[in-house]
């Protein structure tokens, strides 16, 4: 619900921008160089993607991937940390350069903000507890179950469309969270029987929890992960591009992935 | 992570949520207190401007002029998250303050202004030096409960990313998988901020307070 | 030549439909304390609100000394300096002490400083019997105490005349008496005072006239000796009789 009140406002926004403030094009790279600083949101409650270490400082594969990339635009990185929610919205209206936070490409996304290439490809999972009895080989399965999952996400997105909307799982069987660990404690407690998400930090759920046991695997609205961009800005997209296919062709970003995600 | 590092993250977010209510609770109070005496004191059509201005932003939740403000309106002006979110909490806090304030205004009987007026002061002294004074005791304790209630609903500034006390007992609970610790911590630190407003008005009170033989 | 304080003519106050008092005329000359009586409910409330201004009449004048003050464009505020008024229910700062209430005035009002305004409201207390009382809030002073302190604080702006709005009948009867007392002084002094009170034995004693008010009209008006032996209309005769044989008499036997 929320996701869809500040997409609505933002969309109000970015047309009273593109109505009214033509004049205001000055590229966000521009302003990036000038201030020798890239402020970037993201949500730090997400292992291993992006979460707090021991010290409380920000850490995880996405965090150490902008960290290159800041330092390889040759500018200070500044991290805003907000509620995952609230990115995309921050990042059209100007509150953010960008944003990292384990986005999946999403239609509804790209109306106000852009893209960058791939930087990784991720798969979605379903998780459940040893209690559960149920059987589950196609993923359409899950829509005989009480589902969880983290309000919008690509997984909240292919979920409402293809099991809510066609009919075959009532609404009132999927429980939206604003955070996964959130869904992860009433999975625990039963109020909900299966959780979908990300694999990885579902992953890294299950290593924590031996109770939790991953049910399926595979792509189905996840896929590709981006950093969102504001919109129109290509000289931006141009440069982040350039630079992640840097990081790949390095073994950078495979390195990180190693380091974050050996199960 | 150990428990001191885990208590001493999380408290660190007490500046900022200390911060924006020293915004929004006085920038409340000031506000709130000229529109109570234009309601009460300034006629049909003013009175009818200050009954709709209470109905909005009583009847908004909060967080919802949080993302107005943020999103929307400071495309103008650039408001950061921290400011954003403590204007907003100010205004709504106004609404209710204007309430409080014009219920204490009410209840100092209109017999003291006419005696204040019958003395010779006009009135606008005998606003100030007759019928304020004593509103200003009376209003006191539903003060210290919007008091209370403000300091709480600084936490609706997680949304825009401030980092205060809720946001930072979210991180580290998710981060470290212990959600119960994080949050307890998170409603103690509330608790001691809200006791210890509580107990300092509740001593201005005492102090403001009328002698009278019971 | 008695000089006219306060002269009212033809002064008419209606609420909507309802008709409180009509073509009232009243002359109050300098030194004299007229005493209105009449049944509750008669007008003689608006009447005093009135003549310093809380209410406006529909129809008609007042005027204070020589300057209309019913005319458009006279300054309230400066009028009701001049014009003390003593309330039913005494209606005490609650915040400030008795000193406070007296000197509230002539520091906000004649702009006095604070040690004139001190010494001059100390003053007043004193020539109300409570100069030792005058760091005492009104919460810890009894009915009789507290309206005290009302003429004090209406003495204080030195006024031209005082009006009493019932001053003793919010009173325990023990208490009526240093009240009255105060008042009859003050007449003695040749303060000029219009008095709205049921007190008979007052009324004959200080009053210099008495007006008898019912319905709106002005009945009848006359000495106390006229008023209470030879009044001219039967109602004035019947109301004076019921009253002073609930009030008057117990004077009379308590001489």
């Amino acid at each position: 619900m929320k996701k869809y009140l500040l997409l609505a406002v933002a969309l109000i926004l970015v047309g009273a921008m593109l109505v009214g403030c033509a004049s205001e094009s000055t590229s966000v790279l521009d302003k990036i160089q000038k201030a020798k600083k890239v402020s970037v949101g993201t949500s730090a409650d997400y292992p291993p993607y992006e979460y707090l270490d021991e010290a409380g400082n920000k850490t995880g594969f996405d965090i150490e991937l902008m960290a290159e990339i800041a330092k390889r635009m040759g500018v200070e990185l500044e991290w805003v940390d907000m509620p995952f929610d609230s990115l995309v919205a921050a990042v059209a209206g100007g509150k953010l350069d960008m944003s990292i936070s384990c986005f999946n490409y999403d239609e509804e996304r790209d109306k106000i903000v852009d893209f960058s290439e791939a930087y990784y490809t991720t798969e979605d999972a379903f998780v459940v507890t040893s209690a559960f009895t149920g059987t589950i080989t196609e993923p359409e399965d899950v829509a005989n179950y009480k589902v969880g999952v983290q309000s919008g996400t690509v997984q909240d997105g292919w979920l409402t469309d293809n099991l809510v909307t066609a009919g075959l799982l009532p609404e009132a069987n999927l429980s939206r969270y604003e955070r996964v660990d959130q869904a992860a404690l009433d999975l625990a407690n039963g109020r909900i029987d299966v959780l979908m998400g990300d694999y990885v930090p579902i992953q890294a759920l299950v290593t924590q929890n031996p109770d939790l046991q991953v049910v399926y695997r595979g792509v189905l609205s996840t896929g590709p992960i981006n950093i969102v961009l504001p919109d129109g800005d290509a000289e931006l997209k141009a440069e982040v591009d350039r630079i992640i296919k840097e990081l790949q062709a390095e073994g950078f970003i495979d390195a990180l992935a190693l380091k974050y995600f050996s199960e | 992570m150990d428990f001191g590092q885990f208590i001493s993250y999380i408290g660190s977010g007490t500046v900022y949520t200390v911060g924006v209510t020293l915004i929004a609770l006085p920038s409340g109070l000031l506000i709130g207190t000229i529109l109570a005496l234009l309601y009460v004191y300034g006629g049909k059509a003013a009175a009818r401007i200050m009954n709709i201005y209470s109905t909005i932003f009583r009847g908004i939740p909060p967080v919802v002029l949080l993302f107005i403000l943020f999103f929307a309106v400071s495309k103008g002006i650039n408001l950061s998250a921290f400011w954003a979110g403590s204007l907003s909490l100010g205004v709504v806090s106004s609404a209710y303050q204007m309430e409080i304030i014009r219920g204490a205004l009410l209840s100092v009987s209109g017999d003291q202004l006419m005696a204040a007026r019958a003395v010779g002061l006009s009135r606008l002294h005998a606003i100030r030096y007759v019928v304020l004074p004593q509103a200003v005791r009376l209003a006191i304790p539903p003060w210290s409960n919007e008091a209370a209630i403000v300091i709480k609903d600084s936490s609706l500034v997680y949304a825009l990313g401030v980092p205060e006390i809720l946001r930072r007992a979210q991180l580290i609970g998710a981060s470290s998988q212990q959600y119960l610790l994080a949050y307890l911590s998170a409603a103690v630190i509330y608790f001691l901020l809200v006791s210890l407003t509580t107990r300092l008005l509740n001593q201005l009170e005492q102090k403001l307070s009328i002698p009278s033989n019971p | 030549m008695p000089k006219p304080i306060l002269t009212i003519k033809n002064l008419t106050k209606t609420y909507g439909q309802n008709v409180i008092f009509q073509h009232l005329d009243l002359t109050v000359n300098e030194g004299d304390t007229i005493v209105i009586i009449g049944p509750s409910g008669t007008g003689k409330s608006t009447l005093l609100r009135c003549i310093n201004l809380l209410t406006r009449p529909n129809e008609g004048q007042i005027w204070l000394d020589d300057l209309e003050i019913t005319a458009k464009g006279t300054d309230e505020d400066q009028v009701r300096q001049h014009i003390g008024m003593v309330f039913q229910n005494f209606l005490l700062f609650n915040h400030l002490t008795a000193l406070g209430n007296v000197k509230l005035g002539l520091t906000r009002v004649k702009k006095m400083s604070d040690e004139a305004a001190t010494e001059k409201a100390m003053r007043e207390l004193n020539r109300v019997g409570l100069a030792d009382r005058a760091d005492h809030y009104p919460g810890q002073l009894s009915g009789g105490q507290q309206q005290r302190v009302g003429i004090a604080r209406a003495l204080a702006m030195d006024p031209r005349i005082m009006l009493f709005d019932e001053p003793t009948s919010a009173l325990d009867p023990e208490l009526i008496g240093e009240v009255l007392e105060v008042m009859r002084q003050l007449a003695l002094d040749g303060m000029t005072m219009l008095v709205v009170t049921h007190e008979m034995g007052f009324a004959r004693e200080v009053a210099d006239r008495i007006v008898f008010m019912e319905k709106g009209y002005i009945v009848e008006e006359g000495s106390p000796d006229e008023m209470f032996n030879h009044p001219k209309f039967p109602r004035t005769r019947e109301f004076l009789w019921k009253i002073t044989e609930l009030y008057g008499k117990k004077e009379k036997e308590a001489e």
